[in-house]
Protein backbone atom coordinates (compact mmCIF):
# COMPACT_ATOMS: atom_id res chain seq x y z
CA UNK A 1 0.00 0.00 0.00
CA UNK A 2 3.17 2.33 0.40
CA UNK A 3 3.53 3.08 -3.32
CA UNK A 4 -0.76 3.89 -3.95
CA UNK A 5 -2.48 7.00 -4.39
CA UNK A 6 -5.98 7.96 -3.49
CA UNK A 7 -7.73 8.35 -7.83
CA UNK A 8 -11.31 9.49 -8.65
CA UNK A 9 -12.41 9.32 -11.98
CA UNK A 10 -15.42 11.88 -12.50
CA UNK A 11 -17.14 11.54 -15.97
CA UNK A 12 -19.99 14.19 -16.29
CA UNK A 13 -22.75 11.44 -15.84
CA UNK A 14 -21.03 8.93 -13.80
CA UNK A 15 -18.58 8.48 -11.22
CA UNK A 16 -15.89 6.36 -13.42
CA UNK A 17 -13.37 5.05 -10.58
CA UNK A 18 -12.46 5.88 -7.17
CA UNK A 19 -10.08 4.11 -5.35
CA UNK A 20 -6.31 3.30 -4.94
CA UNK A 21 -4.03 3.55 -8.02
CA UNK A 22 -0.40 2.74 -8.47
CA UNK A 23 0.04 4.99 -11.53
CA UNK A 24 -2.16 7.38 -13.89
CA UNK A 25 -0.88 8.37 -17.60
CA UNK A 26 -3.31 11.31 -18.69
CA UNK A 27 -2.51 13.02 -21.97
CA UNK A 28 -1.71 16.40 -21.71
CA UNK A 29 -0.57 19.41 -25.19
CA UNK A 30 2.66 17.95 -25.67
CA UNK A 31 2.41 14.46 -25.39
CA UNK A 32 1.78 12.27 -22.54
CA UNK A 33 2.24 12.74 -18.42
CA UNK A 34 2.39 10.12 -16.09
CA UNK A 35 1.70 10.30 -11.86
CA UNK A 36 3.00 8.26 -9.51
CA UNK A 37 2.53 7.94 -5.72
CA UNK A 38 3.52 11.29 -3.97
CA UNK A 39 3.88 13.38 -6.70
CA UNK A 40 3.97 17.07 -6.53
CA UNK A 41 0.85 19.14 -6.23
CA UNK A 42 -0.03 20.33 -9.87
CA UNK A 43 -3.52 20.90 -11.62
CA UNK A 44 -3.20 19.48 -14.98
CA UNK A 45 -5.04 20.52 -18.13
CA UNK A 46 -6.20 17.34 -20.49
CA UNK A 47 -6.40 16.86 -23.67
CA UNK A 48 -9.02 14.71 -25.97
CA UNK A 49 -6.70 11.20 -25.57
CA UNK A 50 -6.53 8.01 -24.01
CA UNK A 51 -6.00 7.35 -20.55
CA UNK A 52 -4.31 4.86 -18.97
CA UNK A 53 -4.37 3.88 -15.15
CA UNK A 54 -3.05 1.25 -12.43
CA UNK A 55 -5.12 -0.05 -9.94
CA UNK A 56 -3.80 -0.87 -6.50
CA UNK A 57 -4.26 -4.68 -7.81
CA UNK A 58 -1.97 -4.16 -10.57
CA UNK A 59 -5.15 -4.10 -13.17
CA UNK A 60 -4.31 -2.09 -15.88
CA UNK A 61 -7.38 0.31 -17.46
CA UNK A 62 -7.78 1.95 -20.50
CA UNK A 63 -10.18 4.77 -21.24
CA UNK A 64 -10.71 7.59 -23.75
CA UNK A 65 -11.19 10.97 -22.72
CA UNK A 66 -12.28 14.40 -23.86
CA UNK A 67 -11.03 18.04 -22.54
CA UNK A 68 -10.79 18.02 -18.60
CA UNK A 69 -8.49 18.16 -16.02
CA UNK A 70 -6.52 16.64 -13.17
CA UNK A 71 -5.73 17.37 -9.81
CA UNK A 72 -2.99 15.85 -7.65
CA UNK A 73 -3.01 16.94 -4.69
CA UNK A 74 -1.90 15.93 -0.90
CA UNK A 75 -0.99 11.83 -2.86
CA UNK A 76 -5.01 12.31 -3.97
CA UNK A 77 -5.42 12.29 -7.60
CA UNK A 78 -9.06 13.61 -8.62
CA UNK A 79 -10.03 13.79 -12.40
CA UNK A 80 -12.42 15.19 -14.34
CA UNK A 81 -13.12 15.22 -18.23
CA UNK A 82 -16.74 15.58 -19.98
CA UNK A 83 -16.21 11.76 -21.20
CA UNK A 84 -14.30 9.07 -19.58
CA UNK A 85 -15.10 5.54 -21.74
CA UNK A 86 -13.83 2.47 -21.66
CA UNK A 87 -13.24 0.71 -24.79
CA UNK A 88 -16.34 -1.58 -24.43
CA UNK A 89 -18.21 1.31 -24.06
CA UNK A 90 -17.16 3.18 -27.34
CA UNK A 91 -19.96 2.06 -30.69
CA UNK A 92 -16.70 1.61 -33.24
CA UNK A 93 -18.89 2.69 -35.86
CA UNK A 94 -20.30 5.74 -34.43
CA UNK A 95 -16.96 6.81 -33.77
CA UNK A 96 -15.82 6.32 -37.43
CA UNK A 97 -18.41 8.04 -39.22
CA UNK A 98 -17.63 11.06 -36.78
CA UNK A 99 -14.59 10.62 -37.62
CA UNK A 100 -15.30 10.50 -41.36
CA UNK A 101 -17.89 13.87 -40.42
CA UNK A 102 -14.99 15.50 -38.75
CA UNK A 103 -12.47 15.25 -41.96
CA UNK A 104 -15.34 15.97 -44.44
CA UNK A 105 -15.69 19.57 -42.53
CA UNK A 106 -12.22 20.16 -41.83
CA UNK A 107 -11.53 20.01 -45.98
CA UNK A 108 -14.51 22.98 -46.62
CA UNK A 109 -13.71 26.59 -45.88
CA UNK A 110 -14.96 27.53 -42.52
CA UNK A 111 -14.55 30.13 -39.64
CA UNK A 112 -11.86 29.83 -37.30
CA UNK A 113 -14.56 28.42 -34.57
CA UNK A 114 -15.74 25.90 -36.56
CA UNK A 115 -12.48 25.11 -37.22
CA UNK A 116 -11.35 24.47 -33.93
CA UNK A 117 -14.22 22.81 -33.22
CA UNK A 118 -13.82 20.14 -35.66
CA UNK A 119 -10.56 19.60 -34.57
CA UNK A 120 -11.64 18.77 -31.25
CA UNK A 121 -14.00 16.52 -32.91
CA UNK A 122 -11.87 14.53 -34.98
CA UNK A 123 -9.57 14.54 -32.14
CA UNK A 124 -11.74 13.10 -30.13
CA UNK A 125 -13.02 10.39 -32.78
CA UNK A 126 -9.65 9.18 -33.44
CA UNK A 127 -8.89 8.35 -29.84
CA UNK A 128 -12.19 6.17 -29.43
CA UNK A 129 -10.95 4.53 -32.39
CA UNK A 130 -7.57 3.79 -31.24
CA UNK A 131 -8.70 2.89 -27.49
CA UNK A 132 -10.80 0.60 -29.20
CA UNK A 133 -8.03 -1.05 -31.59
CA UNK A 134 -6.67 -3.87 -28.92
CA UNK A 135 -10.10 -5.10 -28.44
CA UNK B 1 -82.67 22.01 -17.36
CA UNK B 2 -80.91 20.64 -20.19
CA UNK B 3 -81.92 17.42 -21.78
CA UNK B 4 -80.98 13.80 -20.89
CA UNK B 5 -78.99 13.74 -24.40
CA UNK B 6 -77.12 16.62 -23.90
CA UNK B 7 -75.78 16.12 -20.68
CA UNK B 8 -74.93 12.65 -21.75
CA UNK B 9 -72.74 14.29 -24.51
CA UNK B 10 -70.64 16.60 -22.19
CA UNK B 11 -70.28 13.70 -19.97
CA UNK B 12 -68.76 11.69 -22.93
CA UNK B 13 -66.27 15.23 -23.87
CA UNK B 14 -65.18 15.06 -20.50
CA UNK B 15 -64.53 11.53 -20.31
CA UNK B 16 -62.65 11.74 -23.48
CA UNK B 17 -60.40 14.82 -22.20
CA UNK B 18 -59.93 12.89 -18.76
CA UNK B 19 -58.15 9.97 -20.74
CA UNK B 20 -55.88 12.42 -22.44
CA UNK B 21 -54.91 14.04 -18.93
CA UNK B 22 -54.74 10.92 -17.39
CA UNK B 23 -52.14 9.95 -19.64
CA UNK B 24 -50.39 12.74 -19.67
CA UNK B 25 -50.12 12.36 -16.21
CA UNK B 26 -48.64 8.85 -16.71
CA UNK B 27 -46.22 9.60 -19.49
CA UNK B 28 -45.04 13.17 -17.37
CA UNK B 29 -44.31 11.05 -14.19
CA UNK B 30 -42.25 8.78 -15.54
CA UNK B 31 -40.14 11.22 -17.41
CA UNK B 32 -39.60 12.98 -14.20
CA UNK B 33 -38.16 9.64 -12.71
CA UNK B 34 -35.34 9.43 -15.69
CA UNK B 35 -34.61 13.13 -15.29
CA UNK B 36 -34.14 12.89 -11.43
CA UNK B 37 -32.30 9.57 -12.15
CA UNK B 38 -29.73 11.72 -14.71
CA UNK B 39 -29.31 14.76 -12.16
CA UNK B 40 -28.23 12.52 -9.54
CA UNK B 41 -25.46 10.68 -11.62
CA UNK B 42 -24.25 14.12 -12.75
CA UNK B 43 -23.91 15.64 -9.33
CA UNK B 44 -20.79 14.18 -7.91
CA UNK B 45 -19.16 15.67 -10.99
CA UNK B 46 -20.49 18.75 -10.77
CA UNK B 47 -20.00 19.40 -6.98
CA UNK B 48 -16.26 17.83 -6.75
CA UNK B 49 -15.47 20.49 -9.70
CA UNK B 50 -16.47 23.47 -8.20
CA UNK B 51 -14.68 22.48 -4.92
CA UNK B 52 -11.95 21.92 -7.29
CA UNK B 53 -12.17 25.84 -8.72
CA UNK B 54 -12.65 26.82 -5.78
CA UNK B 55 -9.50 25.66 -4.43
CA UNK B 56 -7.63 26.35 -7.27
CA UNK B 57 -8.96 30.09 -6.41
CA UNK B 58 -8.21 29.87 -2.89
CA UNK B 59 -4.28 29.05 -3.72
CA UNK B 60 -3.52 32.05 -6.49
CA UNK B 61 -6.39 34.65 -5.13
CA UNK B 62 -4.57 37.28 -8.02
CA UNK B 63 -5.49 35.57 -10.83
CA UNK B 64 -6.12 37.39 -14.50
CA UNK B 65 -8.60 35.98 -16.91
CA UNK B 66 -10.87 37.06 -18.98
CA UNK B 67 -13.31 34.46 -17.41
CA UNK B 68 -12.98 36.51 -13.82
CA UNK B 69 -13.03 40.61 -15.70
CA UNK B 70 -16.10 42.39 -14.82
CA UNK B 71 -15.65 44.90 -17.71
CA UNK B 72 -15.97 47.69 -15.24
CA UNK B 73 -15.07 50.15 -18.01
CA UNK B 74 -18.30 49.19 -19.77
CA UNK B 75 -21.24 51.54 -18.64
CA UNK B 76 -24.36 50.30 -17.14
CA UNK B 77 -26.47 51.55 -19.76
CA UNK B 78 -24.33 50.32 -22.73
CA UNK B 79 -24.01 47.03 -20.83
CA UNK B 80 -24.80 44.05 -23.52
CA UNK B 81 -26.42 41.16 -21.19
CA UNK B 82 -27.23 37.65 -22.77
CA UNK B 83 -30.06 35.45 -21.04
CA UNK B 84 -30.30 32.00 -21.76
CA UNK B 85 -34.72 31.63 -20.96
CA UNK B 86 -35.17 27.90 -20.25
CA UNK B 87 -39.08 27.27 -21.32
CA UNK B 88 -41.03 24.55 -22.36
CA UNK B 89 -41.54 22.92 -25.61
CA UNK B 90 -45.27 22.81 -24.78
CA UNK B 91 -47.68 24.09 -22.20
CA UNK B 92 -50.14 22.35 -20.18
CA UNK B 93 -47.46 22.54 -17.54
CA UNK B 94 -49.76 25.04 -15.20
CA UNK B 95 -47.93 28.03 -14.26
CA UNK B 96 -44.18 26.81 -15.02
CA UNK B 97 -43.61 28.20 -18.39
CA UNK B 98 -45.46 31.50 -16.95
CA UNK B 99 -43.31 31.75 -13.94
CA UNK B 100 -40.41 32.07 -16.71
CA UNK B 101 -40.94 34.55 -18.24
CA UNK B 102 -42.29 36.70 -15.84
CA UNK B 103 -38.88 36.31 -14.43
CA UNK B 104 -37.02 37.05 -17.27
CA UNK B 105 -39.45 40.74 -18.03
CA UNK B 106 -38.94 41.83 -15.28
CA UNK B 107 -34.71 40.87 -15.23
CA UNK B 108 -35.25 42.88 -18.40
CA UNK B 109 -37.00 45.98 -16.49
CA UNK B 110 -34.71 45.69 -14.17
CA UNK B 111 -31.30 46.05 -15.62
CA UNK B 112 -30.41 48.75 -17.73
CA UNK B 113 -28.63 48.26 -21.31
CA UNK B 114 -28.76 45.59 -24.07
CA UNK B 115 -30.24 42.61 -23.73
CA UNK B 116 -29.98 39.51 -26.22
CA UNK B 117 -32.27 36.15 -25.05
CA UNK B 118 -30.95 32.80 -26.14
CA UNK B 119 -34.72 30.66 -25.39
CA UNK B 120 -34.91 27.14 -25.07
CA UNK B 121 -38.40 25.50 -25.68
CA UNK B 122 -40.90 26.63 -28.08
CA UNK B 123 -43.22 28.76 -25.96
CA UNK B 124 -40.68 31.40 -24.67
CA UNK B 125 -39.64 31.42 -28.13
CA UNK B 126 -43.11 32.15 -29.44
CA UNK B 127 -43.64 34.67 -26.39
CA UNK B 128 -40.25 36.73 -27.31
CA UNK B 129 -40.71 36.99 -30.99
CA UNK B 130 -44.18 38.30 -30.09
CA UNK B 131 -43.03 40.61 -27.89
CA UNK B 132 -40.35 41.29 -31.04
CA UNK B 133 -37.32 40.92 -28.64
CA UNK B 134 -34.28 40.29 -29.22
CA UNK B 135 -34.43 36.59 -29.51
CA UNK B 136 -30.74 35.31 -31.29
CA UNK B 137 -32.28 32.81 -34.59
CA UNK B 138 -29.86 30.66 -34.79
CA UNK B 139 -30.43 29.10 -31.18
CA UNK B 140 -32.38 26.57 -31.86
CA UNK B 141 -32.75 23.55 -29.28
CA UNK B 142 -35.19 21.55 -28.06
CA UNK B 143 -35.29 21.38 -23.76
CA UNK B 144 -36.15 17.34 -24.16
CA UNK B 145 -33.91 15.01 -22.77
CA UNK B 146 -30.98 16.82 -22.31
CA UNK B 147 -27.42 15.73 -23.64
CA UNK B 148 -24.49 16.68 -22.80
CA UNK B 149 -23.34 17.49 -26.46
CA UNK B 150 -26.37 20.13 -26.78
CA UNK B 151 -24.89 21.51 -23.50
CA UNK B 152 -21.35 21.74 -24.75
CA UNK B 153 -22.96 23.75 -28.24
CA UNK B 154 -24.72 25.86 -25.57
CA UNK B 155 -22.11 26.85 -23.85
CA UNK B 156 -19.52 27.19 -27.02
CA UNK B 157 -22.04 29.69 -28.75
CA UNK B 158 -21.80 31.35 -25.00
CA UNK B 159 -18.25 31.53 -24.30
CA UNK B 160 -17.49 32.70 -27.61
CA UNK B 161 -19.55 35.60 -27.64
CA UNK B 162 -18.39 36.25 -24.18
CA UNK B 163 -15.10 36.24 -25.27
CA UNK B 164 -15.74 38.91 -28.29
CA UNK B 165 -17.58 41.37 -26.39
CA UNK B 166 -20.65 40.61 -28.01
CA UNK B 167 -21.98 40.20 -24.39
CA UNK B 168 -20.68 41.67 -20.93
CA UNK B 169 -22.78 39.41 -19.11
CA UNK B 170 -24.50 36.12 -19.15
CA UNK B 171 -27.35 35.06 -17.25
CA UNK B 172 -29.20 31.50 -17.32
CA UNK B 173 -32.80 31.64 -16.42
CA UNK B 174 -34.26 28.29 -15.34
CA UNK B 175 -36.59 26.28 -12.95
CA UNK B 176 -34.72 24.71 -10.30
CA UNK B 177 -36.60 22.10 -7.91
CA UNK B 178 -36.72 22.55 -4.52
CA UNK B 179 -38.37 19.25 -3.66
CA UNK B 180 -41.82 17.73 -5.50
CA UNK B 181 -44.31 20.36 -4.34
CA UNK B 182 -41.96 23.52 -4.50
CA UNK B 183 -40.74 24.76 -7.62
CA UNK B 184 -38.98 27.75 -7.87
CA UNK B 185 -37.68 30.23 -11.20
CA UNK B 186 -33.97 31.54 -10.86
CA UNK B 187 -31.40 33.26 -12.32
CA UNK B 188 -27.93 32.92 -12.15
CA UNK B 189 -25.04 34.79 -13.69
CA UNK B 190 -22.66 32.25 -15.67
CA UNK B 191 -20.14 34.92 -16.78
CA UNK B 192 -18.62 36.71 -15.83
CA UNK B 193 -17.57 34.27 -13.11
CA UNK B 194 -17.61 35.29 -9.62
CA UNK B 195 -14.86 34.81 -7.41
CA UNK B 196 -16.74 34.48 -4.43
CA UNK B 197 -19.48 32.29 -5.24
CA UNK B 198 -16.36 29.75 -5.27
CA UNK B 199 -14.74 30.42 -2.12
CA UNK B 200 -15.83 29.68 1.33
CA UNK B 201 -16.94 32.15 3.37
CA UNK B 202 -14.08 31.96 5.21
CA UNK B 203 -10.98 29.89 5.06
CA UNK B 204 -10.22 28.38 8.61
CA UNK B 205 -6.97 29.62 10.40
CA UNK B 206 -4.01 27.34 9.95
CA UNK B 207 -5.39 25.29 6.89
CA UNK B 208 -2.29 24.47 4.92
CA UNK B 209 -1.99 26.11 1.97
CA UNK B 210 0.11 24.25 -0.28
CA UNK B 211 2.14 25.11 -3.41
CA UNK B 212 0.25 23.94 -6.54
CA UNK B 213 1.83 23.93 -9.73
CA UNK B 214 -0.10 24.09 -12.60
CA UNK B 215 0.73 22.71 -16.21
CA UNK B 216 1.46 23.69 -18.85
CA UNK B 217 -0.15 27.12 -17.29
CA UNK B 218 -2.54 28.55 -15.20
CA UNK B 219 -4.27 30.61 -18.30
CA UNK B 220 -4.03 27.02 -19.84
CA UNK B 221 -6.07 25.24 -17.08
CA UNK B 222 -8.06 27.59 -16.51
CA UNK B 223 -8.63 28.00 -20.63
CA UNK B 224 -10.22 24.55 -20.33
CA UNK B 225 -11.16 24.14 -16.87
CA UNK B 226 -14.07 27.14 -17.24
CA UNK B 227 -15.68 25.94 -20.25
CA UNK B 228 -15.93 22.50 -19.21
CA UNK B 229 -17.51 24.03 -15.79
CA UNK B 230 -20.19 25.87 -17.56
CA UNK B 231 -20.47 23.13 -19.96
CA UNK B 232 -21.41 21.14 -16.38
CA UNK B 233 -23.70 23.88 -14.84
CA UNK B 234 -26.19 24.64 -18.34
CA UNK B 235 -26.59 20.91 -18.76
CA UNK B 236 -27.42 20.39 -14.73
CA UNK B 237 -29.48 23.78 -15.51
CA UNK B 238 -31.27 21.84 -18.61
CA UNK B 239 -31.49 18.80 -16.50
CA UNK B 240 -33.18 20.36 -13.44
CA UNK B 241 -35.57 22.34 -15.46
CA UNK B 242 -36.53 19.27 -17.18
CA UNK B 243 -37.14 17.52 -14.22
CA UNK B 244 -39.42 20.39 -13.24
CA UNK B 245 -41.49 20.81 -16.27
CA UNK B 246 -42.26 17.43 -15.80
CA UNK B 247 -43.06 17.70 -12.50
CA UNK B 248 -44.99 20.63 -13.27
CA UNK B 249 -47.03 19.01 -15.95
CA UNK B 250 -47.19 15.91 -13.43
CA UNK B 251 -49.23 17.80 -10.89
CA UNK B 252 -51.27 19.73 -13.61
CA UNK B 253 -52.61 17.17 -15.17
CA UNK B 254 -53.35 15.09 -11.88
CA UNK B 255 -55.33 18.18 -10.56
CA UNK B 256 -56.86 18.44 -14.33
CA UNK B 257 -57.81 14.77 -14.15
CA UNK B 258 -59.29 15.40 -10.64
CA UNK B 259 -61.65 18.27 -11.29
CA UNK B 260 -62.58 15.87 -14.13
CA UNK B 261 -63.69 13.52 -11.99
CA UNK B 262 -65.76 15.74 -9.98
CA UNK B 263 -67.74 16.98 -13.01
CA UNK B 264 -68.39 13.61 -13.85
CA UNK B 265 -69.87 13.01 -10.77
CA UNK B 266 -72.08 16.17 -11.09
CA UNK B 267 -72.98 15.71 -14.63
CA UNK B 268 -74.10 11.66 -13.95
CA UNK B 269 -76.69 13.56 -11.01
CA UNK B 270 -77.58 15.86 -13.06
CA UNK B 271 -78.14 13.01 -15.97
CA UNK B 272 -79.63 10.72 -13.15
CA UNK B 273 -82.21 13.58 -12.40
CA UNK B 274 -83.47 14.42 -16.27
CA UNK B 275 -83.68 11.15 -16.30
CA UNK B 276 -85.81 10.54 -13.80
CA UNK B 277 -87.84 14.13 -14.86
CA UNK B 278 -88.40 12.75 -18.21
CA UNK B 279 -89.50 9.24 -16.97
CA UNK B 280 -91.83 10.69 -14.41
CA UNK B 281 -93.20 13.11 -17.17
CA UNK B 282 -93.98 10.21 -19.12
CA UNK B 283 -95.75 8.10 -16.67
CA UNK B 284 -98.04 11.35 -16.09
CA UNK B 285 -99.15 11.63 -19.58
CA UNK B 286 -99.95 8.26 -19.80
CA UNK B 287 -102.01 8.21 -17.13
CA UNK B 288 -103.51 11.32 -18.17
CA UNK B 289 -104.27 9.87 -21.39
CA UNK B 290 -105.40 6.99 -19.69
CA UNK B 291 -108.01 8.95 -17.24
CA UNK B 292 -109.15 10.96 -20.16
CA UNK B 293 -109.72 7.76 -22.01
CA UNK B 294 -112.05 6.40 -19.43
CA UNK B 295 -114.15 8.99 -18.76
CA UNK B 296 -115.64 9.25 -22.12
Amino acid sequence: MESTFGLEIYASNKLAYAGRARSLVVPVEDGEKAFLAHHANVIVAIVPGELRYEDADGNKVVAAVSNGFVEMINNRAKLFCLSVERPEEIDIRRAQEAKERAEEQLRQKQSIQEYHMNQLALARAMTRLRVTKNL
Amino acid sequence: MANAREIQSRIKSVQDTMKITNAMYMISSSKMKKAKKVLEDTEPYFYNMQAAIARILRHIPDIQHPFFSVRHLVPQQERKTGIIVVTGDKGMAGAYNHNITKLTDEFMEKTPGYHKLYVLGMVGRQYYEKKSADVDGSFRYTVQKPTMHRARLISEEIVRAFLDRELDEVHIIYTQMQNAAVMEPVDMQLLPLKKASFSPAQIPVGAPQEEIEMFPSADVVLDTMIPNYLTGVIYGCLVEAYASENNARMTAMQSSTDSAKKMLQDLSIQFNRARQAAITQEITEVISGAKAQRRK
